[in-house]
């Protein structure tokens, strides 16, 4: 009966796997092979393997200025935002202040609008600002996006902190700041992590306000390079699909990293 | 060690118009363990709390040592605090969590590793210490947080019911933990517990608070034995004292008290400004009543006729609740093992005329008159 439940157990989870990773896979075959070969069959096995197709991706087709810039764009906006973000959260969960209530509403309602409707506003302060197709326009703009999500998931946290554990460090003669550093953003580590892999994963792949906001090729984050191999009459499948791996890369190794964590974040909530 | 001195000393919430803690006066002296007892939310945490300066004071003056330190932050009063929680950081190793106390305080990395040490072996905690909290059992994380204060060689120590998360046998070893350690380091040490045991036990002095005020302050016997108040009469004791309706039944001098039917002679007492009638409430303890009484012990007895209600057999000894014609709360008596009674039937209680105490009708204690033999 033991060996059956297995078996059954076993069974669905190569389902749920192949399900989950099977278009990963496909994506990883077809990105070793040309788009001639692909049109030719969309699933045979990458033979021969044409590894050379990344090379040529990083340096004939841009991929790595487009790269690079999406590297230093998320860089940037997920530090930011875990550093602004749990300020906030730890400030909104731990001190009682008046309207404390009324902003983290405000913080949070922010996020019932669409970026549809922002983002014509977004558009002319940048233009104003002379923050218009840079790369520190767009961050400053993924922050502000992101801000109210991170606070939430970060504030739900901060306030599960026994607040005996602030008492105790301001006995021990600690400061607020250092409180907040040694004591909450630790203990808050497992969230944090949560919301570095979330905000990763959705502003690397973020094309929206990518698309508005940045027009020059130097400019270009990685989702607007690989749309330019998608032309209006025929695409470079194959030249679409390297792309595709090279960005999908840097998010395997960003969860693998934090993945421990975030499965603490989800599960522990208790603090001991 | 240090005095503590609480002058009138009261805190308001913002969210109610009734103070948490009111004028509440206290002096707790060099070396001493000052229990804070009362029922929840009588304001003994919120007094705790402004004495180690994490709450700020209404009015009124704490003074550690004569020196006022209303606006002095926690960090620099040298206090150091016992959470009911342990409050222990739950990222930080047990010797990190001894350690973060002192590394804020400019001490030397071997200092503070020498003291370290030193509590660790103490409190046994020597082969627990690169361990987290998280695998460490209750009373070990107890003893941590008792270490945390240790270590620090403070002033003052505050407790705020360390015991309530301990399963019953480990709160009376740590009990007996704490006592040792007041005895060895001689400081000042004061104790928030809603536990009268834990009062009785621990406390040289215990403060009783009741709806933000002082109640009553002295040495526990002595608040047990002499409540100033039914509140103190009927908190502390278990079972507690039996506070039953009476009436004076004679005129000034020496005094006779009606409880139900019966006639109780108070003779070694004089209570010259009780007038005949006025009704007031007779409280004696369980302990002081006897379900026998030999020829020669009655003299200073007085029987009342009771009906037996229920009868809890607890090995050592054996609880009988009575109810006297008349009287509609229940006596409750703490007698012998072999007390040979049984539910329903009707005999004599002896209570002990010696152990009587009198209140008036807001519940104070009535004294007797000065010069007459105490109670």
């Amino acid at each position: 009966m033991a060996a059956l439940k297995r078996a059954v157990l076993l069974l669905l989870l190569s389902l749920y796997t192949a399900f989950a990773a099977g278009p990963f896979v496909w994506a990883a075959m077809l990105s070793l092979r040309t788009t001639t070969e692909i049109h030719r069959n969309h699933f045979a096995p990458p033979n021969p393997a044409h590894w050379d197709k990344f090379a040529e991706a990083w340096f004939t087709s841009n991929y790595g200025v487009y790269f690079t810039n999406s590297t230093q764009v998320v860089v940037s906006a997920v530090l930011l935002l875990t550093l602004v973000g749990s300020m906030a959260a730890h400030c909104l969960a731990r001190y009682r202040f008046r309207f404390n209530r009324v902003i983290y509403f405000v913080l949070f309602s922010t996020i019932i609008f669409p970026p549809q409707i922002t983002i014509i506003s977004l558009f002319q302060i940048l233009v104003q600002y002379g923050l218009y197709n840079s790369k520190l326009g767009l961050t400053l703009v993924y922050v502000a996006i992101q801000l109210p999500l991170t606070i939430y998931i970060l504030e739900s946290f901060f306030a599960r902190i026994p607040s005996d554990l602030f008492d105790a460090a301001r006995i021990d003669g600690y400061s607020d700041w250092e409180i907040f550093w040694r004591v909450s953003l630790p203990i808050a580590l497992p969230a944090v992590a949560t919301t570095v892999i979330l905000n990763f994963i959705l502003l690397w792949n973020e094309f929206l306000y990518a698309v508005v906001l940045i027009t020059e090729e130097a400019n270009r984050t990685l989702p607007l390079g690989i749309q330019r191999f998608i032309g209006d009459t025929q695409e470079d499948v194959g030249m679409i699909a390297t792309g595709l791996m090279i960005a999908i890369i840097p998010v395997v190794v960003v969860y693998a990293f934090f993945s421990e964590r975030l499965i603490q974040g989800m599960t522990a909530g208790a603090v001991k | 060690m240090a005095v503590v001195t609480l002058e009138k000393l009261t805190k308001f919430y913002d969210r109610g118009p009734l103070p948490a803690a009111d004028a509440v006066s206290l002096e707790v002296q060099h070396g001493e363990f000052m229990v804070l007892l009362g029922p929840s939310g009588c304001g003994k945490t919120t007094t705790l709390r402004m004495i180690a300066g994490l709450e700020s004071i209404s009015s009124g003056t704490l003074s550690i040592d004569g020196r006022v330190v209303n606006h002095v932050p926690a960090k620099d009063r040298d206090i150091a605090m016992v959470f009911q929680s342990y409050a222990l950081y739950p990222h930080m190793s047990v010797a990190d969590n001894l350690a973060f106390g002192l590394r804020r305080r400019s001490i030397d990395r071997a200092e503070i590793g020498r003291r370290v040490a030193a509590v660790a072996d103490t409190l046994g905690l020597t082969g627990l210490l690169q361990r987290k909290p998280h695998a460490l059992s209750g009373g070990q994380r107890q003893r941590v947080a008792l270490g945390r204060a240790i270590v620090r060689d403070p002033k003052v120590f505050l407790f705020d019911e360390p015991l309530s998360n301990l399963d019953a046998s480990l709160r009376v070893s740590t009990r007996g933990e704490i006592s040792k350690l007041h005895r060895r380091l001689g400081a000042t040490m004061i104790y928030v517990t809603h536990d009268q045991v834990e009062a009785m036990t621990l406390g040289q002095r215990i403060c009783i608070m009741n709806g933000g005020r002082v109640v009553q302050v002295g040495p526990p016997l002595e608040v047990y034995k002499r409540p100033l108040n039914t509140f103190v009469a009927s908190f502390l004791g278990n079972p507690p004292m039996n506070l039953l309706p009476a009436r004076v039944a004679e005129g000034k001098g020496r005094l006779s008290v009606k409880l139900g039917g019966e006639l109780l002679e108070l003779k070694q007492r004089q209570y010259s400004a009780l007038p005949a009638g006025a009704a007031i409430t007779l409280g004696i303890r369980p302990e002081s009543i006897a379900a026998h009484a030999s020829a020669g012990a009655r003299e200073r007895l007085a029987g009342v006729e009771a009906e037996i209600v229920q009868i809890e057999s607890l090995g050592a000894e054996t609880i009988l609740a009575a109810r006297i014609p008349g009287i509609e709360s229940e006596l409750v008596a703490r007698v012998g093992p072999e007390v040979g009674a049984s539910v329903g039937e009707r005999r004599s209680l002896w209570l002990d005329l010696s152990a009587i105490h009198l209140f008036d009708a807001t519940g104070a204690l009535i004294t007797a008159d000065v010069g007459a033999s105490p109670a």
